[in-house]
């Protein structure tokens, strides 16, 4: 017989107020991943798109790849050794419409690489969140630090950098807007293990993300929110069950005196704990999916499929501990003590 | 005949420096179909002997047989296993599960002491059971809605709905008016008889006394007067 079941259905109303607190916790969990995630692709999606790999920037530049500087022959030592590594550099900048409407960019160029776009000299391909701005295929944009026109050629899905719509632009251009000749990173994928160069210093993808230090706020404030919700949500469970547990004591030491198995009584409860998580993740996770289709365009809200699936369990792993702490009290009833107690 | 034994048991209880012994030596063997009431002032050691007979505590000293084995000299998982298929237990208070209806608190013991039969025969069985105790018209109910007689006529149900071999009550009687104590002492007696139970019932109550087949008096932790 389902105990748990048949205790869930006589007392709803109490495990509807536990079920709606985890409901709203795990909501909110989910609203702020998808934000977490939405922002880390909208601050660094060019970064994540990459494959796995290394980046190198200059040791001088002391972890800020705007101070990096690799030169030619730097660049082709580590193109004779490495024949899928390319050059690249990011800076950020401004692109003007014919009526001189600012949109602000993260200039990109770099050389021959396949996860890169690339262009003529005075072309650009955009990202096309700027087509929100009224700008189109052949439209004529300046940069007013050059002076120099760049034609719209194309735009790409979720290229963004620094919350800004990436321009890929050609290496000439590049070198006359920013008065340069060298490169800021270079980059080498799918070695496992980094090459070590002379002068330079190597990061992974995700070193790399945490150089960047609005990235490494953004997301170690949103990550520790969702953590603080995670935890809050296995006290929840530790507390609820703990409260439940006190006042079923005596029962407990009852069902122990007719041969009922301590494993069964918390087998019970661990029931209990997964019917009101998987209930009220599955609710938390389809308003959080009418939230992305619903949500207005300008918020950066992107819920995938690995992070609900890894937030899930996370959760039911959390209720479990929580639950199974509270429940240590079931394993040290004996039901000699309810016995000689009165009525429950 | 008898399928029950306790051989010289003994219960010494320390409490820091002070060793205090609650049974000193007790003997005692129960017949089936007959009710034994063990009874005695408070303090005498009788509850102490019916949990320690039940495998509900262990004994300092001494042997408990029950079908040839010894339930002091068990691990606690077989002793659990024992009571929940040979035993039936009542208490003062009926301790029904508070969200199981008068059925499923029959059907749980059925569960628990791993009843082989199948669901239209424990259904039978559970409406049989319940006619017996005249509980039948209250099946669906919930404990909330019943009277304390009642609750101890399902308590009773459900510590016999799996056939036990011995029957142990601790003042079965003690919580319910005059008019549902002899009820139920009563029942519990007809019961014993008809399916051939033997058991062991602690309590005060002259009215059990008088039903009981075999009345054994307790003091200071030893049996004083076996009538």
């Amino acid at each position: 017989m389902n105990m748990a079941w048949k205790e869930m259905k006589r007392n709803k109303g109490r495990f509807l107020i536990l079920g709606s607190i985890v409901f709203l916790v795990s909501f909110l969990t989910f609203m702020i991943s998808g934000l977490a995630n939405g922002l880390s692709e909208d601050n660094a999606g060019l970064i994540k798109d990459l494959p796995e790999g290394h980046f190198y920037m200059t040791k001088e530049a002391n972890k800020t790849y705007n101070l990096s500087r690799i030169d030619n022959n730097t660049q082709n030592d580590i193109f004779a050794k490495h024949r899928n590594a390319f050059a690249l550099s990011i800076q950020m900048g401004f692109l003007n419409n014919h009526d001189g409407k600012q949109q602000s960019v993260a200039f990109v160029t770099s050389t021959q690489s396949k996860w890169f776009q690339h262009v003529k000299k005075g072309e650009v391909i955009l990202d096309r969140s700027v087509e929100d701005n009224g700008i189109k295929i052949g439209d004529t944009l300046t940069n007013k630090q050059s002076g120099g026109k760049l034609v719209v050629k194309g735009f790409v899905h979720h290229s963004k950098y620094s919350h800004a719509p990436v321009a890929y632009i050609n290496m000439d251009d590049y070198k006359e807007m920013f008065r340069t000749s060298d490169m800021q990173l270079m980059y080498i994928p799918g070695e496992a293990k980094a090459p070590t160069f002379t002068g330079l210093q190597a990061f992974s993808k995700d070193q790399f993300l945490n150089t960047i230090a609005s990235y490494k706020a953004e997301q170690m404030s949103l990550n520790m929110i969702i953590w603080f919700l995670i935890v809050i949500s296995g006290m929840l469970f530790a507390i609820f069950f703990h409260m439940m547990n006190v006042q079923k004591m005596g029962l407990y030491g009852i069902l122990k005196a007719i041969g009922v198995k301590t494993s069964s009584l918390f087998r019970m409860m661990w029931t209990q704990m997964a019917v009101i998580t998987v209930i009220a993740l599955v609710l938390s996770i389809a308003l959080s999916e009418v939230f992305n289709h619903l949500a207005p365009k300008g918020v950066p809200f992107q819920l995938t499929f690995e992070i609900t699936f890894q937030l899930s369990i996370v959760f039911l792993i959390i209720g479990f501990i929580g639950s199974t702490l509270s429940g240590l009290q079931i394993k040290k009833v004996q039901p000699l003590q309810a016995i000689q107690q009165g009525e429950m | 005949m008898s399928i029950f034994t306790i051989d010289e048991v003994r219960k010494t209880f320390t409490n820091g420096e002070v060793k205090e012994e609650i049974l000193k030596g007790v003997n005692l063997s129960l017949q089936e179909g007959e009710v034994t009431a063990l009874t005695g002032a408070s303090g005498s050691g009788k509850s102490t002997l019916l949990t320690i007979a039940a495998g509900l505590q262990f004994a300092s000293d001494g042997q408990v047989i029950f079908e040839g084995e010894n339930l002091t000299a068990m691990k606690p998982a077989h002793v659990r296993k024992i009571r929940a298929g040979k035993f039936g237990f009542v208490f003062q208070f009926a301790h029904l599960v508070p969200f199981l209806t008068v059925e499923e608190q029959l059907l749980l013991m059925l569960d628990v002491s791993g009843s082989k039969l199948n669901k239209q025969e424990r259904k039978r069985e559970i409406d049989k059971m319940l006619k017996l105790v005249e509980m039948d018209h209250r099946k669906i109910a919930y404990p909330t809605s019943l009277s304390g007689g009642e609750k101890q006529r399902v308590a009773i149900a459900r510590a016999i709905i799996h056939q036990p071999k011995i029957l142990f009550a601790d003042e079965p009687t003690a919580s319910l008016d005059s008019k549902r104590s002899k009820d139920v002492t009563a029942l519990i007696r007809d019961l014993t008889r008809k399916l051939n139970i033997a058991a062991l019932v602690v309590t005060h109550d002259e009215e059990m006394l008088s039903f009981a087949d075999k009345i054994i008096k307790m003091s200071d932790g030893q049996i004083v007067q076996k009538i």
